[in-house]
């Protein structure tokens, strides 16, 4: 529903033209990028297609869990770190 | 008795009408080399991040107007992104009364289908589309310049090849 001064709009949701209400939970939005990532590079990349989707699986977890890694480290070096190095006064 | 080299540690053969063809459409070079199966993995990553991208940041995702850096990078997607940007352009984005520049509709404001223009319809049906902000508008704009990005991949390993074609019956 989107707010005008003194109206109210009832806009239905149309997919590829209105956004999707992600909001909340775009981190989420992380997987399928991953995944769409994985399955490119792999196409090209996999020298046995036998072993592609095990290959895109874990190149999936790996990107996933990287991500996951350089967020927890941001934030220790932000909030533990940086705070005892540089003392805020 | 000598073994075959690996196709990594072969030289790279040029294939200029696979290359173009990648560009034209993604997985298009490689089908056209005879790897099918490589060719629809290509076609299912690349278009599915880049209508992703569309999906999640609606057709504002695309915008050579607004956002021409990011365009850079999905117009390596091809015509389909051209095509989308195209589309973006004529069909959803009105002609402002001042500058006579296309802009996105605001909230409360119509497109008139012949003339693009845009008026004040506060209980019609609203904006052609609704411009997406934030994450959202930036995660779907990620999603299809990634698209494009990964296709600059796929376009030079179609043009600079080091695998065969596979032989007539064998598994592509």
């Amino acid at each position: 529903m989107t707010a005008i001064p003194g109206v109210f709009l009832t806009l239905a949701y149309r997919p590829f033209v209105d956004p999707i209400d992600a909001h909340r939970l775009w981190f989420l939005l992380l997987i399928p990028l991953a995944l769409g990532v994985s399955i490119t590079y792999k196409a090209v990349r996999t020298v046995d297609m036998r072993t592609y989707w095990r290959q895109v699986a874990l190149m999936t977890l790996q990107i996933v869990f990287g991500i996951i890694a350089l967020g927890a480290a941001s934030y220790l070096v932000i909030q533990h770190l940086l705070p005892a190095v540089v003392p805020m006064r | 008795m000598t073994t075959p080299p690996s196709p990594a540690h072969q030289s790279p053969r040029l294939d200029p009408v696979a290359g173009v063809l990648a560009l034209l459409l993604p997985g298009l070079g490689h089908f056209y080399q005879g790897h099918r199966l490589r060719a629809a993995y290509v076609a299912l990553g690349v278009l599915g991040l880049f209508f992703g991208g569309i999906l999640i940041g609606g057709i504002d995702s695309v915008d050579s107007r607004e956002d021409r850096i990011w365009f850079l990078g999905q117009a390596l997607v091809g015509p389909i992104a051209f095509g989308a940007d195209h589309l973006h352009q004529t069909r959803f984005k009105v002609l402002d009364q001042i500058t006579n520049q296309p802009r996105s509709a605001d909230p409360g404001e119509a497109r008139d289908p012949r003339t693009a223009r845009p008026y004040a319809d506060p209980t019609g049906n609203g904006p052609p589309n609704i411009k997406s902000l934030a994450k959202v508008n930036e995660l779907g704009t990620l999603f299809s310049t990634i698209a494009g990005m990964l296709n600059l991949i796929v376009i030079i390993d179609a043009g600079l090849t080091t695998r065969p074609r596979p032989a007539r019956g064998a598994p592509a």
